[in-house]
């Protein structure tokens, strides 16, 4: 390869042409809007599950429950969405398969709109009009657990039109049933990512497995952790044995206090949002806590890239972000029957390989290719064990995080 | 009939400048006065004045470091924009305008891919670094990013033009009889440089210190970018957490203090400097 102080000329055509992860995409724009907006404040996640299995595909069936399902008078109709960056294929509805095998089974034409950038400032921009009542030009939002669980409670989310999502069935069994959504009446996954940890074997010298690789001294100074309360202090309280769904907030506070101590320590290099992996493909960060679709993006972008990638054996952190129709929604069947589109296993197998997230829906993998199949980004191994950060109250919520910036920023 | 005439010319004579004045004096009270007072509002909520007390103790650190990073930069930029600015405006000949579009060449780059480009100038197996472990600059095992070198630097590259530019344009009107008078009356070149050239171009110095001073205080991209969790500006702590409705308050408060410690900062400045018409 390149001699240590020569730019492997590789490595900077690869860093401009990167393609953009879905925090990365957001950080940037906010930076580029001015700032007012945001950062990577959208992650976490919250809720109940316990542990991803990887939809064995056992029991998957499109359901055609009765109801009263009137498809006919939805033709020619349009549902309109809004989504998170790169949570269609190739970030381009206009050729999506996912979007034109379900206008052409249905003649419902979907406006499907990339432009969720932020659980907070999403609610932010919206808030007056839901409070109102008014409908916010959607049909169809996507949330992180969090938010989606304030937004129910708010009074903000309309009922599925159960008859057109028969579907609904299919969802991953664990994720059929979190407390702030009784038996998914609201709200339904529409992906799952993973928080787990990156590294160079090559400079680790050996294969990790554990949380506290991110608190080893032996790589004092080449370590980054994320900005993102949930994930930071959850993967923190996993490797001090703590299980982050459940709290209380004393442990919580305790890794809030392990990070405080590591960092004044200079065990971090960097407490980062979206910009770890650039530092972590310069090689001048040797562990990184990860998001999973970073990790698959960068990989497949420059495929010798010597980065693994792994899920520790205390557990890795889940965030779940989460479709649902907002009151004042024009076509809320449109929305559902999308959905219901969506949670066909056949449709979701080559959807969430391509987007390189955790299919919610069951049996998905089994119309995977074997790459697919193989790829730890979209079929994570049984054996690995998730946890979803518990729902924070309101208190619960400014404690940590005032406590989280102490920590990390100030 | 012609004495009403005139008194109607006068009373429009006399309307003009004001009807002049309506666009910007709206634009000013919808776009700035009004959001400053709401953000003014915003920072006595839930817990009014104390949001500016707990602030500014819990970011005094970070304050004192934003100050000083802003501070070193402007006098690194002052340092080398202004012979820059002097070679220009007096040895630049007919290239003049060349070379002034070279100090603005790098604004049509963004200002993201610039700071972004400079990261892999820096990091730890880049060039620069390694350049200067040979010529031992720097210790074996030290890197650039994550310093606050990395971001001073930075800042003061990224606001270069913003001191070249106003420094040029007074040094390019200085009227050169001036100094061939104090040529004149034997004034050595040096004497004549200090009591005519730098004096006059003191307005200059002041627009280019304060445009490149009070964005540098600001910023955050490059203490994002090039920094680490021990180069956070006050900037990055307003970034990151105004998301939180919780947090508005004491982010409003702190941004409002942050303007209010500018501010009196540029008026010593002007005081200091002589230039209270400008300010």
């Amino acid at each position: 390869m390149t001699g240590p102080n020569e730019i492997d000329p590789k490595l900077i055509s690869h860093l401009a042409e990167l393609r953009t992860s879905r925090r990365r995409f957001l950080s940037r724009g906010a930076i580029l809007m001015g700032g007012v907006a945001l950062g990577p404040t959208f992650l976490a996640a919250c809720g109940s599950s316990k542990k991803t299995d990887t939809g064995s595909g056992s029991g998957a069936t499109t359901q055609t429950t009765g109801g009263t399902a009137d498809m006919a008078a939805l033709k020619g109709t349009t549902m309109t969405m809004f989504n998170w960056p790169l949570y269609i294929e190739d970030d381009d509805a206009s050729t999506s398969p996912t979007i034109k095998g379900f206008t052409d089974a249905t003649g419902i034409k979907v406006d499907y709109q990339s432009n969720i950038d932020g659980n907070d400032t999403f609610l932010t921009k919206y808030e007056p009009d839901l409070k109102a009542g008014h409908g916010i030009g959607a049909d169809l939002i996507v949330l992180t657990s969090w938010e989606a669980a304030n937004m129910i409670e708010a009074g903000y989310i309309e009922e599925w039109p159960s008859a057109y999502f028969p579907n609904i069935a299919n969802v991953l069994s664990e994720q059929a049933n979190p407390d702030w959504d009784p038996n998914r009446a609201h709200s339904i996954p529409w992906a799952i990512g993973q928080t787990g940890i990156a590294y160079w074997p090559s400079k680790t010298g050996g294969t990790l497995d554990s949380v506290n690789a991110l608190f080893d001294p032996k790589f004092k100074g080449k370590v980054t952790i994320l900005d993102e309360m949930r994930d930071s202090v959850g993967l923190t309280m996993l490797g001090m044995g703590n299980d982050p769904t459940t709290g209380p907030i004393d442990q919580e506070l305790a890794a809030v206090d392990k990070i405080k101590s590591a960092r004044d320590d200079g065990q971090f290099r960097k407490i980062t949002g979206n910009d770890y992996t650039e530092d972590l493909q310069l090689g001048d960060t040797w562990v990184a806590m990860a998001w999973s679709g970073d990790i698959a993006s960068l990989k497949a972008g420059n495929p010798d890239l010597a980065i693994e990638f792994y899920i520790p054996t205390e557990g890795g952190m889940n965030f779940v972000d989460n479709a649902m129709i907002p009151i004042g929604a024009k076509n809320p069947e449109g929305a559902a029957a999308f959905m219901n589109h969506v949670y066909d296993p056949k449709v979701a197998g080559p959807l969430y390989e391509s987007i390189n997230y955790v299919s919610p829906v069951t049996g998905a993998v089994d119309y995977m290719t074997a790459d697919g199949k193989a790829s730890p980004f979209v079929n994570p191994s049984v054996d690995s064990k998730f946890y979803e950060f518990r729902i924070l109250t309101a208190d619960e919520d400014q404690q940590l995080s005032t406590a989280f910036t102490a920590a990390t920023q100030q | 009939m012609p004495d009403s005439d005139e008194t109607g010319t006068k009373a429009n004579r006399w309307h003009t400048p004001y009807l002049l004045l309506l666009p910007g004096a709206l634009a000013l009270i919808v776009f700035f006065i009004i959001p400053l007072f709401s953000i003014l509002q915003l920072s006595l909520k839930d817990g009014g004045l104390s949001n500016y007390t707990g602030v500014l103790h819990d970011n005094q650190d970070v304050i004192i470091r934003t100050f000083y990073f802003s501070g070193a930069a402007t006098v690194g930029a002052l340092l080398i924009g202004y012979p820059l600015a002097y070679f220009i405006a007096m040895r630049g000949g007919r290239f003049k305008n060349f070379l002034l579009a070279l100090v603005v060449l790098p604004f049509f780059v963004t200002y993201l891919v610039r700071t972004l480009s400079w990261k892999i100038l820096l990091y730890d197996g880049g060039p620069v670094v390694g350049l200067m472990h040979s010529l031992h600059l720097l210790p074996q095992g030290q890197g650039l990013l994550g310093t606050d070198f990395a971001v001073i630097f930075a800042l003061m590259y990224n606001y270069l033009p913003f001191m070249v530019l106003p420094i040029y344009v007074s040094l390019e009107k200085l009227d050169r009889r001036l100094l061939e008078a104090a040529g004149d009356l034997y004034g050595s070149p040096q004497r004549a440089f200090r009591k005519v050239t730098l004096r006059l171009s003191l307005p200059g110095i002041f627009a280019g210190t304060l445009l490149t001073f009070i964005p540098a205080t600001g910023d955050f991209v490059n203490a994002e970018l090039l920094g680490s969790d021990k180069q956070v500006m006050l900037g990055n702590i307003i970034e990151k957490n105004f998301g939180k409705e919780f947090f508005r308050p004491q982010l409003s408060a702190l941004s409002f203090m942050l303007m209010a410690l500018i501010l009196v900062g540029v008026l010593i400045y002007a005081k200091v400097l002589g230039t209270e018409d400008l300010a």
